[in-house]
């Protein structure tokens, strides 16, 4: 039974795949008609050859891979920060009920500030530098987590802590034994939202503060005209925020769905 | 002797504004070992009742003794069984069943030993590492009463545990747990709008008015265990509570429609 529903599953993600793939081609396919039919300059539209070619200068100047490990280090140090701070201002929210109701009526200004508003404030403050750059990531993305994890611990459902005080927990231990696993599922989700608002924040704040990094080689490509060479740093931003959110955050909250029963609804 | 003592419980609930009175100078004892049911019109303030028992609610005026003590927070010495939906999703069965005496601080060898034991007698064994989705809404109330009886409480507090349960499921936890109140010998009060089940599982069933809730009617049922719903000597019972109840059910249909 289980195995049946395991190989169904297997031809499902195979057949989202070829679908996939499809999809690529097809837009690969378009792209490079259009290209031929010259509707607009070389410079404007290049091929999709062009492209590759450029791919694969940058690769093999290191400019590529150099840029994503910087922009990564960059994401990794700011949205680690964030989560942090995200959280401890979000249960201060939750302890000092007042504090909460207040913050949380700025919140919806807060989480729709755009990121690359930030960027002069940084400059000025921090300076033009990394630091600048991780403060415009922690600005962006911290109000997401700070707002998800009071969100995510006020809808726990008020029968799991009834029933868990009716038990004798309080304190630390209802705390860690079943506020932190009860919102875990929705906390995931706004993780997820969180790392979405920190990567349109790096790639923002490096186009306009930095001299290395994925962000840069697109204001590099512009500065030079080099429209092959902005279109290979977009494709690559657009795949390694498809794989950090595919294969890592939605795999997480997948597998915390799976155990919280939520996906069996009856 | 008695175990919990209600006095004078006064409570008002918040209604879009306006304070509705719930409970109206209720009294009730209820001695060691005893098996109370509480039947009532719905909304009469059953759970209201359970939930300041229980200490999850305060009353506005009176207070509830444990063994002579007054007592006003939640604490495991009086344990709740909910309707449903009070289970962990995130623990195995085995570990929600365990959830109290962690709480308590005992060994986890010993906790093991006193969970199976509740596992073996809601014949939940099978299922001690199962999740919860993973079974029906019957097993689940197993478990919560596994859960509820594995913490050795002074008295069970039971808020219409089988009020979602198919009728033939209901029959057979019904069974189970007289089996499981001769074997311990705990002092329960169970709440439910359903007066076979009160009937069969009650030694005195306590009749609710509608609200303000006082009690109406006490009925002792002294009568062998354990008892099936399709026993025909139970029938003068029910419908002493049928009748009872019949004025108290049209008086809060009448409040509903106002």
């Amino acid at each position: 039974m289980s195995e049946k529903i395991i190989s169904e599953k297997k031809s499902q993600n195979l057949h989202d795949a070829a679908n996939a793939s499809l999809l690529v081609a097809i837009f690969v396919g378009v792209w490079q008609l259009v290209f031929m039919l010259g509707i607009f300059p070389k410079i404007s539209l290049p091929s999709p050859i062009m492209v590759a070619e450029s791919f694969a200068k940058l690769i093999s100047n290191m400019s590529l891979p150099i840029g994503i490990g910087v922009t990564l280090e960059r994401l990794v140090a700011g949205f680690s920060i964030s989560i942090i701070l995200g959280t401890l201002v979000g249960l201060a929210m939750l302890r000092f009920k007042g504090f909460g109701r207040t913050l949380n009526s700025f919140s919806a200004g807060l989480l729709a500030f755009p990121s690359v508003a930030w960027v002069p404030f940084s400059i000025l403050f921090i300076g033009f530098n990394d630091l600048g750059i991780i403060f415009v990531v922690v600005m962006s993305s911290v109000f997401s987590v700070m707002m998800s994890t009071y969100s995510s611990v006020r809808n726990i459902p008020p029968i799991y802590l009834d029933a868990a005080k009716n038990m004798g927990a309080k304190g630390l231990a209802l705390f860690r034994y079943v506020t932190l696993p009860a919102a875990t599922p929705s906390l995931i989700i706004g993780l997820r939202g969180g790392w979405s608002f920190a990567w349109h924040a790096i790639i923002a704040a490096e186009i306009l503060m930095s001299i290395v990094g994925l962000g840069h080689i697109l204001s590099v490509g512009r500065d030079f005209l080099d429209m092959s060479e902005v279109i290979a740093s977009m494709i690559t931003i657009f795949a390694i925020g498809l794989v950090v959110d595919k294969f890592l955050l939605q795999k997480l909250e997948e597998k915390v769905r799976r155990k919280w029963g939520l996906d069996h609804h009856r | 002797m008695t175990k919990l003592q209600a006095k004078n419980i006064v409570k008002h609930f918040d209604h879009n504004g306006t304070a509705v009175l719930a409970l109206d100078g209720l009294n009730l004892d209820v001695q060691e070992g005893d098996f109370v049911c509480i039947v009532g019109p719905s909304g009469c303030g059953k759970t209201t009742f359970l939930h300041i028992a229980a200490g999850l609610e305060k009353p506005d005026s009176g207070e509830i003794l444990l063994n002579g003590k007054s007592l006003s927070t939640p604490g495991p010495d009086r344990t709740m069984v909910f309707q449903e939906g009070a289970l962990f999703p995130w623990l195995k069965v085995i570990d929600n069943v365990e959830f109290g005496l962690k709480m308590a601080g005992i060994p986890k060898d010993e906790r093991r030993q006193i969970s199976q034991r509740y596992l073996d007698m809601m014949q939940l064994t099978k299922f001690a590492d199962s999740y919860t989705y993973q079974l029906s809404t019957g097993m689940k109330q197993r478990v919560a009463i596994a859960r509820a009886f594995a913490m050795d409480p002074e008295i069970l507090l039971m808020d219409e545990p089988f009020a979602a349960l198919d009728s033939q499921t209901r029959d057979l936890l019904l069974v189970e747990l007289q089996l499981i109140w001769e074997r311990t010998k705990k002092t329960i009060i169970f709440v439910t709008h359903n007066i076979s089940e009160s009937v069969v599982l009650g030694n005195r069933v306590v009749v609710f008015t509608n609200r303000p809730s006082k009690i109406k009617k006490e009925i002792v049922i002294d009568y062998r265990r354990p008892r099936l719903a399709e026993d025909e000597n139970l029938q003068k019972y029910y419908h002493q509570i049928v009748e009872a109840l019949k004025n108290e059910v049209i008086a809060q249909i009448k409040d509903d429609v106002q």
